[in-house]
């Protein structure tokens, strides 16, 4: 199914070829050997690879909060042990030299391939976003500025980016941890809307690893906390194999503080 | 989420001429700021152009054949949410353009990619059986794992087409609950259904479902279901 699944259907009426700016990564010191694989894992992952763009650094559209607390995080990395994980165009940049699954493999051609949340590449225009990994405290945070192309509501981000975000911090975060690689499984409880241009942190935290399986959750909210945006639950496999889906459908119930009546919990499906 | 039918207006530079012949709206400058009472073109994107597929096309074909006899309808799509219409001053009457202006700066985010790059779609309602079905096909910028569709833009497009379902079966509504499960990768580029149903209603909730099935409807790719809240003119 996977080697099948790399054939292209579509045809585009043309490729694209976007010039390249060349930037030197900045060197990442690690302090600690490479003893567990985690370590190794990012330390291959954050490889400084000349001639790619790294889009997780700041630039003029940033906002002044993304921009402080992005500084007091790149401070955390020479004391705390956080880790600032680079971000290219694609994901075929990523995994260059990377251990994948059996039957995943990096298809050819793709020059005009481009990962979802770096789609939009005009600065401040659609995800604006960088993601800091602490390896042994297995946290992420994602610090996220939706632009006005990735609106839904007026003046406020789609909901589809901002489950894009966690998706793709649970993504990074679980290959990380875990070596995790596909998404099972996300469940998301919007509470509040993201007004367009602000700046959204996701705390991302794994619960547990088990069967080749990796547990996380992630809250987004506003940099005083004071406004939770939304609440996720995720799962990531390894292998990307259909046996490890389960059937069963999960629901949730809603903790929203701004409704009426509480929300009843939905049966489960049989 | 909310998708507002009302009147929609593009900058002159994004029009899109007969098929085949439109350019790519400038992405590296601003786009010179306009008024939005100036001229008012709606410009439906659910419709074919050159970047979709065969599969694509086949199955727009055949539910265009549906919709003759009244009991399914398509549904147009466009690229702005104008402040100016009925829905969002009721809904959002603090709704403004971003960084001023009279410019419209922000765009939907599933048509806010170039033609063929992101978001090819078409939604189809039936009002009866209170579905949506949606034909999707995720161009190259919709990257995730290689060579796969990546797990937030099939969350984009199955919280569009539950929130379409929605908005059809009661009125505005957001957006509460998602929860996904996905069970085979997407290969980018291809075409895919996305089926979603009303289950039910209580009160100013709605209960939505929906599924993404490949064309021939052999491969289940992924579920969800959601809640959304309709939402209350007084309260927001």
């Amino acid at each position: 199914m996977l080697r099948r699944g790399f054939q292209v259907a579509g045809r585009l009426s043309q490729h694209r070829v976007l010039p390249g700016v060349p930037q030197v990564l900045p060197r990442l010191i690690l302090t600690s050997t490479f003893g567990s694989s985690t370590d190794s894992l990012v330390s291959r992952f954050c490889l400084e690879k000349t001639g790619l763009k790294d889009y997780a650094l700041p630039n003029a559209s940033w906002c002044p909060d993304m921009l402080s607390l992005y500084h007091e995080l790149q401070e955390k990395t020479k004391t705390d042990g956080w880790v600032k994980l680079p971000s290219f165009k694609s994901n075929r940049d990523h995994i260059q030299g990377l251990k994948l699954p059996l039957g995943l493999a990096v298809p050819s051609d793709e020059r005009d391939w481009r990962i979802f949340t770096r789609c939009i590449q005009v600065e401040g225009q659609g995800y604006e976003y960088v993601i800091f990994f602490h390896p042994s405290k297995k946290k992420s945070i994602c610090l996220f500025q939706p632009g006005p192309y990735l609106e839904g509501a007026p003046g406020f981000a789609h909901g589809g980016s901002l489950a894009a975000m966690m998706d793709e911090t649970f993504s990074k975060t679980a290959y990380l941890a875990g070596q995790g690689l596909l998404t099972v499984s996300l469940s998301i409880r919007f509470k509040h809307l993201i007004p367009v241009g602000s700046l959204a942190v996701l705390n991302v935290d794994v619960e547990k690893i088990e069967d080749q399986k990796v547990y996380m959750s992630c809250i987004a909210q506003s940099r005083d906390q004071q406004t939770v945006y939304a609440k996720c639950s995720g799962k990531e496999v390894l292998s990307p194999s259909p046996r490890l889906c389960p059937a069963t459908i999960t629901h949730r119930t809603n903790g929203r503080k701004n409704a009426e009546d509480a929300v009843p919990s939905r049966d489960p499906a049989s | 989420m909310l998708r507002s039918g009302a009147l929609r207006l593009c900058p002159p530079g994004a029009l899109r001429g007969p098929r085949g012949s439109a350019s790519p709206p400038a992405r590296e400058s601003r786009p010179p700021p306009r008024s939005f009472a100036s001229e008012a073109i709606r410009v439906d994107l659910s419709l074919p152009n050159p970047s979709w597929s065969k599969d694509m096309r086949l199955l727009f074909d055949q539910f265009m054949k549906k919709t003759e006899d009244g009991s399914w309808k398509r549904l147009p799509s466009y690229k702005y949410v104008s402040p100016q219409s009925t829905e969002v001053k009721t809904f959002f009457p603090d709704a403004k353009p971003v960084k001023g202006a009279d410019m419209p700066q922000a765009q939907l985010f599933p048509r806010s990619l170039e033609e063929g790059r992101g978001f090819e779609y078409a939604m189809f309602h039936n009002h009866v059986e209170n579905r949506t079905v949606c034909i999707f096909q995720g161009g190259p910028y919709l990257q995730g794992a290689s060579g796969f569709l990546h797990g937030g833009a099939i969350a984009t497009m199955m919280d569009s087409t539950l929130g379409a379902c929605a908005l059809r079966a009661g009125g505005v509504a957001m957006t509460a609950n998602l929860n996904i499960n996905f069970r085979r990768p997407i290969p980018l580029c291809s075409v895919v259904v996305i089926n979603s149903q009303l289950d039910k209603v209580e009160g100013r909730k709605l209960f939505v479902s929906c599924n993404v099935q490949s064309v021939d409807g052999k491969t289940l790719h992924s579920e969800a279901t959601s809640l959304f809240v309709k939402l209350n003119p007084k309260k927001v």
